[in-house]
C-alpha cells in the first residue's frame, strides 16, 4: 500500500511562510479565510500561532464497499485500511487523551477504538471519506501546531504541551475562533468517532451500562421498582401530574 | 388454467409484500391456485436474520451507508433510497425519495410493525372537511376485515376510545407490553397539557401464535425476526400459501409489462430473468399486481397497446396520479432531570410502547386549525444499544466527556411526526422518457410539492412536540427550526399510496373497491396503490386488511366459476 501522505521534516518553516503569506489556504481544493496575523511561533504554553491548515488532498477510495446485499451474520470489512504507522500513533494518543482509562472503564486504545477509527477512514463511503479528509488533515495540523509552538511532532510533546493545543480547538465555542474553526471541528468529529467505537465496544456497552440484547421469557418486565420511584419523583419534581401504571382498556 | 413450469394456477400475482402475501395466503387457502412473482432474491428470515449481533461486529458500527440506508443489518437487501441498475428521477424542483427492497417479503421483512386502524372519518374525508374524495367503502364494511386481519397476524395494543383510535372487537388484540419509564413521563407530560399518551399498536406477536413464537423482548425488529414475533409475508403468510401446496414462487422475476388479449382481458406478463436477464412470457387468467403503488403504476403506464395507449386500465388517465406519503419532521430533546437515572432492560419489543394519537378533531371541526387532518408522534426514548452516534452532544474531553456521556445515557427523547397530506395534483409520478434501467424497463420521474396544508400542519406540531419536551423538563434541540427546515422529503416515511385508487367512478379512479379495474375485469390491484388518501395512520394493516377482504372475494368467485 502507497503512502498517500509522506511527512516533511521542513514542514515548519514552510506552515510559518504559508501562515504568514497567504490569507486564505486550500481545504480539500476549497479556499478558506485565515487568520492574516503576523505568526508569532511562541514556546509559551498558550500563545498559539496564527491560522494554518494543512490542505491535504486526498485520491479518492473507490475500492468496494460491503455490498448492497451482505451476508449480515457473517460480516467481513473488503477494504484495505489506510493509516500509516505514525498517523495510527497519532490517533491512539489522541484517543486516550479524549478517552481515559478511569475507575468505571478502560480507555480506548485498550478496547482498540484506532483500528475502528482506521477502518472508518478507510471505508469507500462518502461520509466516511469526508471524515478521512478531515482527520487526516486534522492529524497533521496537530504536527504542524506542535511543531510551532514546541518544535516536535504531537506524539513526541508532554501531556501538558498536548493538552496546551487540546484545550484550544476541544470545545465547539472555538468554531467561531478564526485560526482555531477547522482544527475545533475536525476534533469534534474525532471525538465523536472516538467515543462512538468505545461506548460500542463490549468493554463500552458494560461501563454505559446498557442492559439489553438479551432474551426474557414470558411478559416484557418494564421498569425495575427503583426506576418507577425514581421516575415517580422527577415527575413531582416537575409539577406532574402523577405517573401511573398503564391501565390495559381492553 | 394458464400453466408454468409444469405448475398450473389460477390466479398470477406480481409481489410478495404486504399486499402480494396477503392475497397469496388468503387465495391458497381457499384452494385457488397461485403463481407469484418477486423481482428480489429468495430470503429466509430464519436463518438470515442477524438477530443479537451487537454494532461492534458490524463494518463501521453497523452505521448507515450508501449500501444499506438504514444501518448494516437492516434486513432491506439490494435495496433502500437506491436499487443497483435500477434508476429513477425527479422533476426539477421536485424531492423524492422512493425506497425499495428487492427480496421475497419485500418491504414488510424491515417495516415498524406499527398498525394503527383508519377511523370512519378518515375513510370519508370529503364528507368530514369537504377536503378530498371519499373512499367507496366505509368505516362499518372495513371492521370486521380489521378484526380478522389483526387476529391472523397478531397485533399488540388496546382500545383507549379516543376518536382517533377505533376499537378492535373483544379478543382480537394481544396484550401491550408495559410502558417504560420516559413513556410514562410522557404521558403524565400529556395529560398536564390536556392530550392522551397510550399504547401503540404494533404487529408484534406478545403470547405465542401458531407456529410462530412471541416477542422475547430484545434485537431490533428492523433486522426482520427469525422466530416470527414481529410480522412479515416471510415467516407467515407466505410459508402458510406454500403448505397448502397451491402456490409456485418465482423470483428474481421483474414484471416489465402486462399482455391484453384482442377481448380487452389480461392474457398474462413478461418478466425479465434477473438472473440470466432473459424475458419470460407467462399466461395468467386474473393477474394481481402487488409490486407497491409506485411499481405498480410504473408496470401499468409502461403496459401500452392499442386499447390502451396511455398504460393499461388508465382510461381514467389517473394511473401514477393521487401520489401521497405521510408527512414526517422530528422533534427532539434531551432531559436533564433523567441524567444518571436507574438502568433496567429497555429494549421491549425495540418500538414505541407509547405513542401519541391525533386529539385536535375537534379544533378542527370549529376551524381553529390552518390545516386539515392530523398526526400523530412515535417516541423514541430508551436505553438503546450504543452506537457511533452516541457522542454527538458532549464538548470537551477526557474523563470529564466520558462522564457526560455516560450520564446523559438514555436521557434524550425524539418524536417522529407522522401525518397526513392532502391528494394534490402536484404529486404524482409518470414514465421517464429518457431513462430505462437496466433491464431496458423505462423509469419512473416523480413530481412533488408541499402545500401550506403540510407546512402549517408541520409548524403545529413542531410547536406542540417543543411543548411536550418543555412541560417533560426536556431542553428542546433545534429550538428555532421552521417547518419548510423541518419536512422531510416525499417519500423519505416509505408509505407511499395512491398511484391507482379506487373509487366509485370510472372516470375519475382506476379500480373498484375490490381493487378490481374498471377497464379490465381480470386485472386487480393489491397494494397501496389503491387508497384514496392517505390517512396519518401507517398503511400497511390498511393494505393487509383490504388484501385480505378483496381476495377473499376473488377466491368465492373463482372457486364458483370452477364449480359451474
Amino acid at each position: 500500500m502507497s503512502k498517500f501522505y509522506q511527512a516533511r521534516m521542513s514542514r515548519r518553516e514552510s506552515i510559518k511562510r504559508l501562515s504568514a503569506m497567504t490569507a486564505v489556504v486550500m481545504v480539500g481544493g476549497v479556499p478558506v479565510a485565515c487568520d492574516t496575523a503576523e505568526p508569532e511561533a511562541s514556546k509559551a504554553i498558550g500563545t498559539p500561532p496564527a491560522g494554518h491548515w494543512p490542505g491535504i488532498e486526498l485520491k479518492p477510495i473507490t475500492g468496494p464497499g460491503y455490498g448492497t446485499d451482505p451476508i449480515v451474520s457473517a460480516p467481513t470489512i473488503p477494504w484495505p485500511l489506510t493509516l500509516n504507522e505514525a498517523q495510527k500513533d497519532q490517533v491512539a494518543v489522541l484517543s486516550d487523551l479524549i478517552c481515559p482509562a478511569d475507575e468505571r472503564g478502560p480507555s480506548a486504545t485498550a478496547v482498540g477504538v484506532p483500528d475502528v477509527i482506521d477502518e472508518w477512514v478507510s471505508a469507500p463511503y462518502s461520509g466516511q471519506q469526508r471524515d478521512r479528509e478531515q482527520i487526516v488533515n486534522g492529524l497533521q495540523w496537530l504536527n504542524d501546531e506542535a511543531q510551532l509552538r514546541f518544535e516536535s511532532d504531537f506524539v513526541a510533546l508532554t501531556e501538558e504541551q498536548r493538552t496546551a493545543i487540546l484545550d484550544d480547538i476541544a470545545y465547539r465555542s472555538q468554531y467561531e475562533i478564526g485560526q482555531f474553526e477547522l482544527p475545533a471541528r475536525f476534533f469534534s468529529r474525532l471525538r465523536r468517532l472516538v467515543f462512538g467505537a468505545y461506548f460500542s465496544s463490549p468493554e463500552g456497552i458494560r461501563d454505559i451500562g446498557y442492559i439489553g440484547n438479551v432474551p426474557i421469557a414470558g411478559d416484557y418486565p418494564g421498569p425495575t421498582d427503583e426506576a418507577m420511584e425514581h421516575i415517580r419523583q422527577v415527575a413531582s419534581n416537575l409539577g406532574l401530574p402523577p405517573i401511573t401504571e398503564y391501565v390495559n382498556q381492553q | 388454467m394458464a400453466s408454468f413450469d409444469g405448475f398450473e394456477y389460477e390466479v398470477l400475482i406480481v409481489g410478495s409484500g404486504a399486499g402480494g402475501g396477503m392475497a397469496a395466503h388468503v387465495l391458497t387457502e381457499a384452494g385457488v391456485r397461485v403463481l407469484l412473482l418477486e423481482a428480489g432474491r429468495d430470503y429466509d428470515p430464519g436463518t438470515e436474520t442477524p438477530m443479537f449481533q451487537q454494532n461492534h461486529e458490524a463494518p463501521l458500527r453497523g452505521s448507515s451507508t450508501s449500501e444499506k440506508n438504514f444501518g448494516y443489518f437492516d434486513a432491506t437487501v439490494d435495496g433502500g433510497w437506491q436499487v443497483p441498475g435500477e434508476p429513477y428521477s425527479e422533476a426539477p424542483d421536485s424531492r423524492f425519495m422512493w425506497w425499495r427492497a428487492r427480496m421475497l417479503g419485500g418491504r414488510t421483512n424491515h417495516w415498524g410493525r406499527l398498525v394503527p386502524r383508519f377511523t370512519a372519518a378518515d375513510f370519508k374525508p370529503y364528507s368530514t372537511d369537504g377536503v378530498g374524495t371519499d373512499w367507496p367503502v366505509d368505516y362499518e364494511e372495513i371492521a370486521p376485515w380489521y378484526d380478522k386481519c389483526e387476529a391472523l397476524i397478531g397485533v399488540c395494543g388496546d382500545n383507549p376510545g379516543l376518536d382517533d383510535t377505533p376499537s378492535s372487537s373483544e379478543g382480537v388484540l394481544l396484550p401491550p407490553p408495559k410502558p417504560r419509564v420516559m413513556e410514562l413521563l410522557l404521558k403524565s407530560a400529556c395529560e398536564s397539557l390536556g392530550i392522551s399518551a397510550v399504547p401503540m399498536r404494533r404487529a408484534i406477536l406478545t403470547k405465542p401464535k401458531d407456529a410462530r413464537q412471541a416477542c422475547f423482548w430484545a434485537t431490533p425488529c428492523g433486522r426482520g425476526c427469525a422466530i416470527g414475533a414481529a410480522f412479515q409475508t416471510t415467516t407467515s403468510v407466505i410459508p402458510w400459501a406454500r403448505q397448502t401446496g397451491n402456490l409456485k414462487i418465482v423470483t428474481n422475476a421483474m414484471v416489465k409489462e402486462v399482455h391484453l388479449d384482442d377481448y380487452g382481458k389480461v392474457s398474462g406478463v413478461t418478466f425479465v430473468n434477473r438472473l440470466n436477464r432473459e424475458d419470460v412470457r407467462v399466461d395468467a387468467d386474473h393477474v394481481i399486481l402487488a409490486a407497491s403503488a409506485c411499481e405498480t403504476a410504473r408496470l401499468l403506464l409502461n403496459s401500452k397497446s392499442e386499447a390502451f395507449p396511455n398504460g393499461l386500465a388508465n382510461s381514467s388517465g389517473q394511473v401514477g396520479r393521487n401520489l401521497t406519503d405521510s408527512l414526517g419532521a422530528g422533534v427532539s430533546g434531551y432531559i436533564p432531570a433523567l441524567r444518571d437515572r436507574p438502568k433496567y432492560n429497555e429494549d421491549g419489543h425495540t418500538g414505541n410502547h407509547l405513542y401519541i394519537p391525533w386529539w385536535d378533531r375537534e379544533g378542527q371541526k370549529n376551524n381553529e386549525l390552518n390545516f386539515s387532518r392530523g398526526y400523530h408522534f412515535e417516541v423514541g426514548a430508551r436505553f438503546s444499544s450504543p452506537g457511533m452516534g452516541i457522542a454527538g452532544a458532549v464538548d470537551g474531553y477526557g474523563k470529564q466527556a466520558k462522564n457526560d456521556i455516560r450520564s446523559n445515557f438514555g436521557t434524550n427523547i425524539g418524536l417522529s411526526l407522522r401525518g397526513e397530506m392532502l391528494v394534490s395534483d402536484d404529486c404524482y409520478c409518470e414514465i421517464d422518457k429518457e431513462t430505462v434501467d437496466q433491464w431496458g424497463i423505462p423509469v419512473l420521474k416523480f413530481h412533488w410539492k408541499w402545500s401550506d396544508q403540510e407546512l402549517n400542519q408541520v409548524a403545529h406540531g413542531l410547536k406542540w412536540g417543543r411543548k411536550i419536551i418543555e412541560a417533560m423538563g426536556g431542553v428542546v434541540n433545534n429550538p428555532d427550526r421552521t417547518a419548510e427546515e423541518a419536512i422531510e422529503a416525499g417519500g423519505q416515511i416509505i408509505h407511499e399510496v395512491g398511484t391507482t385508487r379506487m373509487g366509485h367512478d370510472p372516470s375519475t379512479s382506476v379500480c373498484d373497491q375490490w381493487g378490481q379495474t374498471w377497464d379490465v375485469e381480470n386485472l386487480f390491484i393489491m397494494d397501496g396503490g389503491v387508497f384514496v388518501s392517505n390517512p396519518h395512520k401507517n398503511c400497511t394493516i390498511t393494505i393487509l386488511t383490504l388484501a385480505m377482504r378483496n381476495a377473499t372475494r376473488l377466491a368465492e368467485q373463482i372457486n364458483l366459476s370452477m364449480e359451474r
